[in-house]
């Protein structure tokens, strides 16, 4: 009542926060606060220098241009998929519904390996692709297809609920004043799926810029061709090149952060957008 | 709850009028599509996992286990695990009930800082360790004349898995503990029972298949997580390599069926943990269908 | 007292959601909380169970002052409107729980359980899941649960919200039976008045976070002292009412309520009257009527509902009731515009008068009751029609207007008139003028015709969050007393007191100022059912006022002037400054 909520009387409030939030400090502020002052004590030129060498500039088009590619692939496919499982029935649904989490709980270099030995050149699918001259295992192919895998759920996930939510009200008053289905597909369906996806979308995008186990087994690795930037981090450190490794690794962390707002911004949307279809 | 709702919404289609030839198509189209795409990206992977490990025969897959490269392998991704779990589920309980159950200022701020790992790329969650306490980094050289090994050891292994798997417990506790309110530990305080008693006589019960479930979740990220601990394991051989570092050098050696092996354990893991949430979904839906 | 509660306020994001509430609940009592949703009942309620923690005041529970003492130690019994049964527990692991943490042994749980079980006629139902509980039964289950550790208090917060009506009958009785039988002090919460009339020993009207009224169910519908426990505890016709001077010996009904008011001895004074509607008699013309005749009007809206007709009747101009802006030395009731009149007629009386729909008849009124408020309407007085429509449009205004559910109307009144001769009528009820520098020559001028309260309100006058309250002088005492309270049942803020002494007073002097404010809060919780706050300050009066009212945003003055009809020119500095705030001159 009276629009807020009240605050509880509960007990133990000090203890918990005061716990979750000295090992949020400890474990995640902390180090990262390491990585941005690492990176300040670096100089403007050298900065510069190291995050827009033309290796790094190679890795960022790839990076950013497979996690373009595999999460519009997602959105597409991601909405097929959840428009699957939730209009239709057929056997085997629920599993492939449980299923859709798997590259959630999958470790990422098992995920790797597996889509490596699927995609190569005598693998199951890579040998339909050879004869056509598509080579996905160790080119940029491949990185779309590992981030593919990756991002899958997040589009399925946050589509799913939106579509269970629009169908009910709105598309059963629609198809009494005499709509068609695919007039209801466009007018009330889509846009109110339309957030959902967006936010999907971003979060696959997101994902796949930092992604590192599933997709080094699948791209080959090569310098300026298909080397992604978390790869050139860890080759910076191995090669003991630390600032040049904390100033990749800030302008990914700096990436995080915008992806971060923007995916709050995609929600808040979303959320506004649900209110207004409930409406 | 998703189950039950999807075949009510799957009803839609069989309402009268809606079989025409074009209703027909669409459908068989979009199933076909779905279990094309899920059955090359999803599918065919985690088959070939099992295949590939199993390739030359049981003997040979049960064999790679004997390796001691291997054995200590899992022997230190148990190890991690056993800790980092525990210290998550703890921060995670914490975390949420501070969230859920109280209106503090920050509150929105203090869930995007729990979200952030998410958002990490892993490589970063382990190079800010590096930074932290490698030979050049804030704690190293103190470390160094202390004798302590963070970096290429297992303190930083730990550190790196803690990092990336931190929001896990948490991000499935508050949501839940949210929908279900406070009413019935107030009830619950009005009736005597301590915090303590309330906790775990009240909220315990209600939320443990969300806490079995993020627990599980948060362990088998833990066991998995590849990325960060590469970045400061160091890669020693029987030493600071967990099962993902393994399957990574025995795949470099081209010892598919060990790489395989070690991986189809994992992949094992991963699939209990989607039958976990499966059942706590199953058993949410039974509780809200009544 | 089982149950006391002394000035309890509980503030969110700075609004008081419940404001100085003090409250006494004697023992076995069923005291019943009435008010509309967010009128702070609820949190009042939770508060009192240690739900909430209470900002400002005190709890007491039994003689003991539980305001610091957290839930579990205060042995109240607490029923949730959404039953909150734990749903992983049998209903018996339920009920035991309170035994179960203060570790009685499992014989005596047992026993316990069975009692309980049967007192809420359940018995044998031990073992089933809460979910195979019909929701009338989950509650039964805790009220029972709530009973088993025998607190002394019960509390229940609107438990038949989710219930269907016949269950909520049924349950209504079964909780009225098992309170009897076990005399145990209740509180109820409910927004429903039919609820809190079949309950209650006792009922508290709250709104706005103030408990405005306590009192037995039928006193409180018979003779309320607000507009809005008169139309919350069921359908009220408010009439406004011009007396003379003289009294309202022309009144064209028997009124009551009116010898205690602080108004009795202003000159033409408007006053609120309500009527039920069943206290309303229609007759085909003035003559055929029993009672006092009122006006002719039109039946308008007619409906059958049962036992009861019910009518809208729109009053003519012809007859007493009239526009209100005529003056008249007879008493004169007119009803705010639009004049309309709701009636209700029993079975017998409606075979004796059919009625149709247009059919004019006469109204006449078997019993009206004052309201003994100062605040009886709003008139916006001003140089110009223009800036008098500019006054009317304050936001504040229209929707303390609406909330008060009176008039607000609007009179051109030349700043300078000629030698005192008045030309207008003197505005009805409280006269609104604009803050600024014409303030206190028009305010004097309003003044010296024996209009009062006179209100000042600055142009961008928002709601103000605070009302700080003074007088200067005894004389201004009871109508300044009066006018707040009046005004606060309105406005959902936080009202001090505030008492003032010359700095260099004695040590004796201040004693004794202290006493009289407590005098003050005393007669203010006696005489109007206010509670409010007091601070002693020393200093200048107009300084001290003026630091107050500048110390922050969103405040308001209720100034009762030390000479009836006088302003003072020290006090113009209060009504001049800009930024201003609302100035209520009592």
């Amino acid at each position: 009542m009276n629009g807020f909520r009240e605050p509880s009387v509960l007990p133990g409030f000090g203890l918990t926060l005061g716990f979750a939030t000295f090992f949020l400090s400890a474990i995640v502020l902390l180090p990262l606060a390491a990585l941005v002052l690492k990176t300040a004590s670096m100089s403007w030129a050298d900065f510069v220098d190291v995050v827009s060498s033309p290796r790094a500039l190679a890795s960022y088009r790839l990076s950013f241009g497979a996690s373009l590619v595999a999460a519009l692939i997602n959105t597409v496919f991601g909405f097929i998929v959840a428009w699957t499982l939730v209009r239709y029935d057929f056997p085997g649904r629920k599993i492939l519904d449980a299923m859709i989490d798997m590259p959630f709980a999958l470790p990422t270099a098992v995920s790797g390996i597996a889509l490596t030995a699927v995609f190569a050149q005598n693998g199951w699918i890579g040998q339909y692709l050879e004869p056509y001259g598509i080579k996905v295992a160790y080119t940029w192919l491949g990185v779309t297809v590992a981030l593919t895998l990756i991002g899958l759920p997040f589009v399925v996930r946050s589509v799913q609920p939106s579509l269970l939510e629009v169908q009910r009200d709105l598309e059963d008053a629609a198809e009494t004043l005499g709509a068609t289905p695919l007039y209801i597909f466009r007018r009330i369906i889509f846009p109110t799926v339309l957030p959902a996806l967006a936010s999907g979308f971003t979060l696959a995008f997101a994902r796949g810029i930092g992604e590192y186990g599933s997709v080094i087994f699948i791209a080959g690795n090569l310098p300026m061709k298909t080397e992604i930037t978390p790869l050139l981090i860890v080759i910076k450190l191995e090669e003991f090149d630390y600032n040049g490794a904390a100033a990749l690794g800030f302008v990914l962390l700096a990436m995080s952060f915008v992806m971060l707002l923007s995916i709050n911004l995609v929600q808040a949307w979303a959320r506004r957008g649900v209110v207004t279809a409930r409406r | 709850m998703v189950g039950i709702t999807a075949s009510s919404a799957a009803e839609i289609s069989a309402r009268p009028g809606r079989r025409t030839l074009t209703s027909v198509v669409i459908r068989w189209t979009f199933i076909g599509l779905s279990l094309g795409f899920l059955a090359a990206v999803l599918l065919a992977p985690l088959a070939a996992v099992f295949t590939t490990a199993l390739g030359e025969g049981v003997a040979a897959y049960f064999r790679s286990f004997a390796d001691a490269d291997t054995g200590a392998a899992i022997r230190l991704t148990l190890f991690t695990a056993a800790i980092v779990v525990p210290l998550n589920t703890i921060f995670g309980i914490c975390a949420a009930w501070a969230i859920a159950k109280f209106e503090f200022r920050g509150k929105t701020f203090l869930m995007t800082l729990i979200d952030l790992p998410f958002a990490v790329s892993p490589i970063v969650s382990g190079l800010v360790y590096v930074l932290l306490f490698g030979a050049q980094g804030w704690f190293g050289s103190w470390l160094l004349e202390h004798n302590i090994e963070v970096i290429f050891a297992l303190p930083g292994i730990i550190l790196a898995t803690l990092f990336v798997t931190f929001p896990y417990v948490a991000r499935e506790l508050i949501p839940l503990m949210e929908q279900l309110g406070n009413d019935e530990e107030e009830a619950a305080m009005t009736l005597g029972a301590s915090g303590l008693i309330t906790f775990l006589r009240v909220t315990l019960p209600k939320i443990r298949w969300g806490l079995i479930y993020g627990v599980i979740l948060c362990n088998a990220r833990a066991m998995g997580e590849f990325g960060a601990v590469s970045v400061v394991s160091g890669h020693i051989r029987g030493l600071t390599t967990t099962m993902p570092l393994h399957i990574e050098i025995l795949y470099n050696e081209y010892a598919f069926v060990g790489a395989f092996a070690v991986a189809s354990l994992l992949t094992l893991l991963a699939v209990i943990t989607l039958i976990v949430k499966s059942l706590m979904e199953w058993q949410a839906s039974r509780a809200s269908g009544n | 007292m089982s149950i006391t509660l002394d000035q309890v306020t509980k503030q969110y994001q700075g609004n008081p959601v419940v404001n100085d509430v003090s409250l006494a609940v004697a023992e076995g009592e069923f005291f019943v909380l009435l008010g509309p949703s967010g009128s702070g009942k609820s949190t009042l309620l939770r508060a009192i169970a240690g739900l909430t923690a209470a900002d400002h005041g005190r709890i007491t529970l039994f003689g003991r002052d539980v305001t610091q003492v957290s839930a579990r130690e205060r042995e109240v019994g607490f029923v949730f409107q959404n039953y909150a049964l734990f749903r992983h527990m049998t209903v018996g692991e339920n009920i035991e729980f309170a035994l179960r943490v203060r570790r009685v042994k499992p014989a005596e749980r047992a026993r316990r359980r069975k009692e309980l079980l049967d007192l809420i006629g359940l018995p044998g139902m031990d073992d089933r899941l809460p979910t195979q509980l019909s929701g009338g039964q989950q509650q039964r289950v805790a009220v029972a649960r709530a009973l088993a550790h025998k607190p002394k208090v019960l509390l229940l917060d609107e438990p038949f919200g989710a219930l269907d009506a016949k269950i909520r009958e049924e349950l209504r009785r079964t909780i009225r039976s098992v309170q009897r039988e076990l005399g145990i002090t209740t509180i109820l919460v409910t927004h429903d008045q039919e609820e809190a009339f079949a309950l209650g020993d006792r009922l508290g009207v709250m709104n706005l976070g103030r408990l405005l009224e306590t009192g037995r169910p039928t006193e409180l519908y018979t003779r309320p002292a607000t507009r809005f426990v008169a139309t919350f505890l069921g359908a009220a016709n408010l009439l406004l009412r011009r007396e003379a001077r003289s009294g309202s010996d022309l009144a064209p009904a028997r009124a009551e309520g009116e010898t205690d008011s602080p108004l009795r001895d202003r000159r033409d004074q408007e006053v609120v009257a309500m009527l039920r509607p069943e206290e309303a008699e229609l007759a085909p013309d003035r003559d055929a009527l029993l009672t006092a005749f009122l006006g002719y009007g039109h039946v308008e809206e007619l409906q059958f509902t049962g036992a009861l007709e019910r009518l809208r009747i729109r009053m003519g101009t012809e007859g007493a009731a009239r526009s209100s802006d005529s003056r008249s030395n007879e008493g004169e009731t007119s009803a705010m515009p639009p004049v309309w009149i709701d009636v209700t007629r029993t079975q017998p009386e409606q075979r004796a008068f059919p009625l149709a729909l247009g059919q004019r008849v006469a109204v006449g009124t078997r019993r009206i009751h004052v309201l003994p408020t100062p605040l009886s309407s709003f008139t916006a007085c001003a140089e110009s029609r223009d800036s008098a429509a500019i006054l009317m449009g304050n936001p504040w205004l229209v929707d303390l207007t609406i909330r008060m559910q009176t008039r607000l109307s609007a009179q051109v009144e030349p700043l300078v008139a000629d030698d005192g001769a008045d030309p207008v009528v003197a505005p009805a009820g409280v006269a609104v003028v604009t803050a600024g520098p014409d303030c206190p020559a028009r305010v004097r001028r309003l003044l010296a015709r024996g209009v009062t309260p006179v209100l000042c309100l600055p142009e961008d006058a928002a709601p103000p969050s605070r009302v700080i309250v003074h007088f200067a002088g005894q004389v201004a005492r009871r109508s300044t007393l009066a006018v707040t309270a009046s005004l606060l049942r309105h406005v959902p803020a936080e009202a001090v007191f505030l008492g003032i002494l010359p700095s260099d007073s004695s040590e004796r002097t201040r004693t004794a100022g202290l006493r009289q404010l407590l005098d003050v809060r005393s007669e203010a919780q006696a005489g109007h059912g206010l509670d409010v706050r007091t601070e002693l300050r020393l200093g200048e009066r107009i300084e001290e006022l003026l630091r107050e009212l500048e110390a922050q945003p969103g405040q308001m003055l209720i100034l009762g002037l030390p000479e009836p009809g006088s302003l003072p020119e020290s006090f113009e500095a209060l009504l001049t400054q800009s930024p201003g705030w609302p100035v209520l001159l009592a």
